[in-house]
């Protein structure tokens, strides 16, 4: 169909009003809020750093400086791998990912407990007070997290009331209490995925398993798991470009030796005053989030849209 | 026993577990806005006071992000709803061969990470903004202007998604039936359609709303030189934490939690609602009489809510000073014996000069000096010494003397190292 | 006011699927016509072609002699009762019958006032002001009629809105529903795979098969005189013999078969000449114990079970030869049957009551 009638029979299906609405607010949305500050980014990201006098001057030519820095640092370091900045985007990818383990690791007998073993007011009660933490802000959690670990927190006093340990043990530095407060965080966003997907399963494919005599591992894993495939995909998706490109529990819970890879691209927009590297360096951060959901997509063979619900 | 109640046992303390892991941490950073303490912490108790509820609505700052915060919100619900709906009825409509291309797109704000979202905007609105030559004071480099379209650009899809899992339960026939009674695509769309939808706009809304109040990574770039409340919540966190902080989590607290029980009743009432319908159209006698039967539990709620507010007021002013003064004292008593004991150690040590220093617990940092210089980097953050500012500053006089370093000590300079260290690698290199 | 449709020549193609083939059919204005067919013959392609939200690749619709090609569902006269009814279910009962009226601009006083009238129609008054989920099942189906009268269509069309309605409930509503269209008097075209509905409500009924329309005529030519195999395997129940034509004139068929020669009625509109395949369908309700008394055809059988079902004994009897048992229902007069398994009998019936056809595709069990 060519695009004209397919503009005629789009408004007479609509009406002008309607029409115009839909098409007006779409492209907007489409163009105006997603492609073009993308596109414009990525245009960025390939600038020098220049004050605004001399943009679009001469000066203002292309160039993959900030993409090299990324790797091999100032060029005044010859050689040499820029390992500061390439060590927190490995550690901030490795933590995330563990942060992801950990998250489908507590919430999966959690979301099975939920679907299958509670009673129906019991189960609903325990949905809603899911909820409730995750609409509390994510600086407060954050907070809350810094209160429980720090020095004179609850978690030391009750381990030094225990014996355990004999002085205050400092998690914050040791980044436990970021681990904690980014798993803390995405819960919700790992538990609902999969409670979705384990509800929908008839609880008589696993009573039939289990007449058949086989045992719990083995109806999880042939029966459950696969079942709960596109839900387990989706909350591991969600939980590690969340973890990944987090930037406030780490600000708040980080220790003072590690950053986080987004904390690096805060400070080249805020006191580095180099957008156009903090772009390059985002842009990094967004594609290998990309790489991250086309791995996904491949290794659970699931769809875009069974994973962004 | 048998195995079946043993690992009934695991699975309820797995769960317990669980939710405590949940909550614990709101409930501890709750009970701390109650403490007169000035270092949010349950232990050791001071005073109950609820004097950190008057710091916080006294904070300027604060209730200016707040105004902001508010603003920004509605702001994302009046641009983000529209736009889902949009794009959600565009979805029915766009032919079979763009489909796919159009929805990943429209879904991909929700995958791509928050911070990239916020430079995207803030880039683009630069460029734009250079492009018409406007100047700073323009709409392209207001912070709300810019926070509104950053946000709502990952809030569409979110709303988005709403209308579609609603749209998805729209049978097609009724619109059918619309046009085949005569009216007009336009008629069936706003009569049936639209009224359809309504319940998930009001969703949406919510939705939207929450999560641009709650928003930070987005927001944290694009407000520029404007402030949220997120935005100002995360620098008083990062420079310093007291528990006025924790009173404003309790507020959020309560209000979610009073939320989620009147959305808990709305549903229920619906769902007795309907099976009550289930129930007359299936011939059997109607018992909607209990309908609007007073909910037990609602009542119960509001009851303690109420009774715990009046004790929280009471005794959080009664008594107060007196408990205060008495806390004062005691840590006067406490610091004296301190450094009593501290002098008596030292005289121990002159006198043994061949034993080692770190017997005992932690020696309390010495003076100023001494700490910088025997312990150096390390001590900056050694625990217990960020607690022991905080001390100093609610006006522990006695610890003053002691410990001069107190700024190192200041949380803010933790940033500020981190901070710097970047920025000495950014300049040196 | 009502009108007739006819159909001319009308193919629906969906890419390669031909959802209906070469269809010609007029329906008398003012008539209750059935489109009677399995599910998945192409009838409610036909009835959407008709109410116009599906345009024919070839061939014309014309409603009242009017053509209907580019006239959209909302211009058509006709009004459509969806299988699922499709009432709305955020508007009470008023303003779902008055919605018609509604987007025509009537005021609202007249719209409660026609509502109220169409309420009395189908025996709800007062009832208006219900949402459409407090009603029962019956209650909805009247109110979907009311809904569809309210736009004063010429024709209305029903897609199998009965389907949904228990035993009880559909067989008082097929009574009701043809007391409607009657005290209405508008065209009615009615979509079913249930026989007993066609048949005991149409004036007229179409039996569809992949497409193809069967035998157009009413109830009773249905049933006796089927035109082909299809209907009369579809329609009612029927024994068939396959065999091949030695004898046919214009009145009589002899067919050779399995059971011995069968002298069977010539159908209208069938040519059969002598050495054609030809299928022999007899009723079981024809089939009798031969008594003695001569008869146009007598066969051997050998019986199977009897069922007593009250008022009918159902006999089935294996025949020699025979790819299938054959029925028959003999009414229940007071005696007792008495056949042991395996007795052997002799059953006779009239040529008349015996039908010869064409070799051709039968309905699906």
């Amino acid at each position: 169909m060519n695009p004209n009638a397919y503009f005629r029979q789009f408004f007479t299906r609509n009406g002008t009003a309607l029409g115009t609405f839909l098409l007006l607010s779409v492209g907007f949305w489409m163009f105006i809020m997603i492609l073009l500050p993308q596109a414009f980014m990525i245009d960025f990201s390939f600038r020098h750093n220049l004050p605004p006098a001399e943009i679009g001057g001469p000066q203002d030519t292309y160039t993959t400086e900030h993409y090299e820095f990324m790797v091999y640092g100032s060029a005044a370091a010859e050689g040499e791998f820029n390992t500061v900045d390439l060590g927190v985007f490995v550690r901030t990818l490795i933590a995330a990912f563990f942060v992801t383990l950990f998250d489908l690791a507590i919430c999966y007998p959690i979301a099975y407990y939920l679907a299958h073993s509670a009673s129906g007011g019991w189960a609903r009660l325990m949905v809603l007070s899911l909820i409730v933490p995750f609409w509390v802000n994510e600086i407060l959690r954050a907070f809350a997290f810094r209160i429980m670990f720090g020095s004179a927190g609850v978690i030391n006093g009750f381990l030094m009331w225990l014996g355990v340990i004999d002085q205050p043990y400092d998690f914050i530095r040791e980044n436990v209490a970021l681990y904690a407060g980014l798993g803390y965080a995405f819960i919700l966003l790992m538990i609902f995925p999969l409670y979705n997907a384990i509800e929908s399963l008839d609880r008589n494919q696993i009573e039939a398993a289990r007449d058949m005599g086989a045992s719990w591992i083995r109806i999880h894993r042939r029966i459950v798991i696969p079942f709960a495939k596109p839900g387990i995909s989706s909350g591991c998706t969600m939980v590690f470009m969340l973890s990944a490109g987090a930037l406030a529990a780490p600000q708040i819970l980080g220790g003072p030796s590690s950053l986080w890879f987004t904390q690096i691209i805060y400070q080249w927009f805020q006191t580095g005053n180099n957008w156009n590297r903090g772009s390059a360096y985002a842009l990094i951060l967004l594609a290998s989030t990309i790489v991250f959901v086309l791995v996904m997509m491949k290794v659970f063979k699931v769809k875009l849209g069974e994973i962004a619900r | 026993m048998n195995s079946n109640t043993i690992s009934r046992v695991f699975i309820m303390g797995f769960v317990l577990a669980f939710f405590a892991y949940l909550f614990g941490p709101l409930i501890i950073m709750s009970i701390t806005a109650f403490n007169s303490s000035a270092f949010p912490r349950v232990m050791p108790w001071e005073c109950f006071s609820i004097e950190w509820f008057d710091v916080l609505i006294q904070d300027d700052k604060l209730m200016l992000g707040l105004r902001n915060s508010l603003i920004i919100g509605a702001g994302v619900v009046l641009l983000a709803v529209p736009i889902g709906l949009a794009g959600a009825l565009m979805l029915t409509q766009v032919s079979a061969r763009l489909r796919p291309w159009y929805y990943t797109i429209v879904i991909s704000p929700i995958l791509i990470p928050g911070v990239v979202l916020g430079i995207s905007t803030l880039v683009f609105w630069d460029r734009v903004g250079r492009m018409f030559n406007t100047g700073y004071e323009s709409i392209f480099y207001d912070g709300i202007f810019l926070t509104i379209l950053g946000q709502a650009t990952f809030i569409s899809a979110y709303s988005m998604l709403v209308f579609i899992s609603r749209l998805q339960r729209f049978d097609p026939a009724l619109e059918e039936a619309a046009l085949d009674l005569g009216a007009t695509n336009v008629q069936a769309f706003r009569k049936v359609l639209l009224p359809f939808l309504k319940p998930a706009m009001g969703s949406a809304a919510v939705l939207a709303f929450l999560a641009s109040f709650e928003n930070y990574n987005t927001t944290v770039f694009t407000i520029i030189s404007e402030s949220t409340l997120t935005t100002v919540l995360a620098s008083k966190v990062r420079y310093g934490i007291n528990p006025s902080i924790s009173a404003l989590a309790v507020i959020i607290v309560a209000l979610t939690l009073v939320g989620a029980v009147f959305f808990e009743i709305a549903k229920r009432r619906e769902d007795r609602a309907a099976k009550a319908a289930a129930q007359v159209a299936a011939g059997g006698r109607a018992q909607a009489a209990r309908t609007y039967f007073a909910e037990p539990a609602l009542m119960l709620f509001v009851l303690i809510f109420c009774a715990g507010l009046g004790t929280v007021y009471f005794a959080g002013t009664l008594g107060l000073d007196e408990c205060k003064v008495a806390v004062k004292e005691e840590k006067k008593r406490r610091a004296a014996a301190r450094i009593k004991e501290r002098e008596t150690l030292q005289m121990f040590q002159r006198a043994k000069p061949g034993q080692e220093t770190g017997t005992g617990a932690v020696p309390p940092p010495q003076t100023g000096e001494a700490a910088k210089g025997t312990e150096g980097y390390q001590g900056i953050f050694a625990p217990g010494n960020l607690e022991g500012q905080v001390e100093s500053d609610t006006g522990g006089e006695p610890a003053k003397g002691t410990e001069g370093y107190q700024n190192i000590f200041a949380p803010d300079n933790l940033e500020g190292q981190v901070g710097g260290d970047q920025e000495q690698k950014s300049t040196g290199q | 006011m009502s009108a007739d449709v006819e159909l001319e020549n009308v193919w629906i193609r969906f890419g390669d699927f031909v959802a209906a083939r070469e269809v010609n059919i007029t329906i008398e204005g003012g008539s209750f016509f059935s489109f009677l067919g399995p599910s998945g013959c192409g009838k409610t392609t036909l009835l959407r072609a008709v109410s116009g939200f599906l345009e024919p690749s070839e061939g014309r619709v014309k409603i009242g002699g009017q053509d209907m090609a580019g006239i959209g569902p909302n211009k058509r006269p006709t009004a459509l009762i969806f299988q699922n009814l499709a009432l709305f279910p955020l508007m009470t009962v008023w303003e779902n019958i008055a919605f018609a009226l509604e987007v025509k601009g009537v005021g609202k006083t007249e719209r409660r006032k026609r509502a109220e009238e169409l309420l009395d129609l189908i025996a709800l008054p007062g009832q208006g002001d219900k949402m459409v989920h407090e009603l029962s099942g019956g209650q909805k189906q009247r109110v979907a009629i009311a809904r569809a009268l309210a736009a004063e269509p010429q024709v209305l069309l029903l897609d199998e809105p009965l389907s949904a309605l228990d035993l009880k409930l559909r067989q008082h509503m097929r009574t009701e529903l043809r007391a409607i269209q009657q005290r209405v008097g508008i065209t009615f075209i009615y979509i079913t795979h249930d026989q007993g509905e066609a048949l005991t409500m149409s004036d007229n009924v179409a039996v569809m098969s992949e497409g193809v329309i069967e035998q157009v005529t009413d109830g009773t030519s249905l049933y006796d005189h089927p035109e082909t195999p299809f209907v009369a395997s579809f329609v009612g129940e029927n024994n068939l013999f396959r065999g091949r034509v030695t004898e046919a004139d214009a009145q009589f068929t002899v067919v050779d078969t399995n059971v011995g020669p069968i002298r069977a009625r010539t159908s209208t509109k069938a040519s059969l000449s002598k050495g054609d395949s030809a299928f022999v369908f007899v009723r079981p309700e024809s089939l009798k114990f031969t008594n003695g008394a001569s008869a146009d055809n007598t066969i051997k059988a050998t019986v199977h079970t009897e069922e007593f079902e009250g008022q009918f004994w159902q006999v089935f009897l294996d025949v020699p030869g025979g790819d299938k048992r054959i029925k028959m229902s003999l009414v229940n007069d007071g005696r007792q049957l008495g056949h042991a398994p395996g007795a052997q009998v002799d059953l006779s019936f009239p040529a008349e009551l015996a039908v010869a056809l064409p070799e051709g595709p039968l309905a699906a069990e």
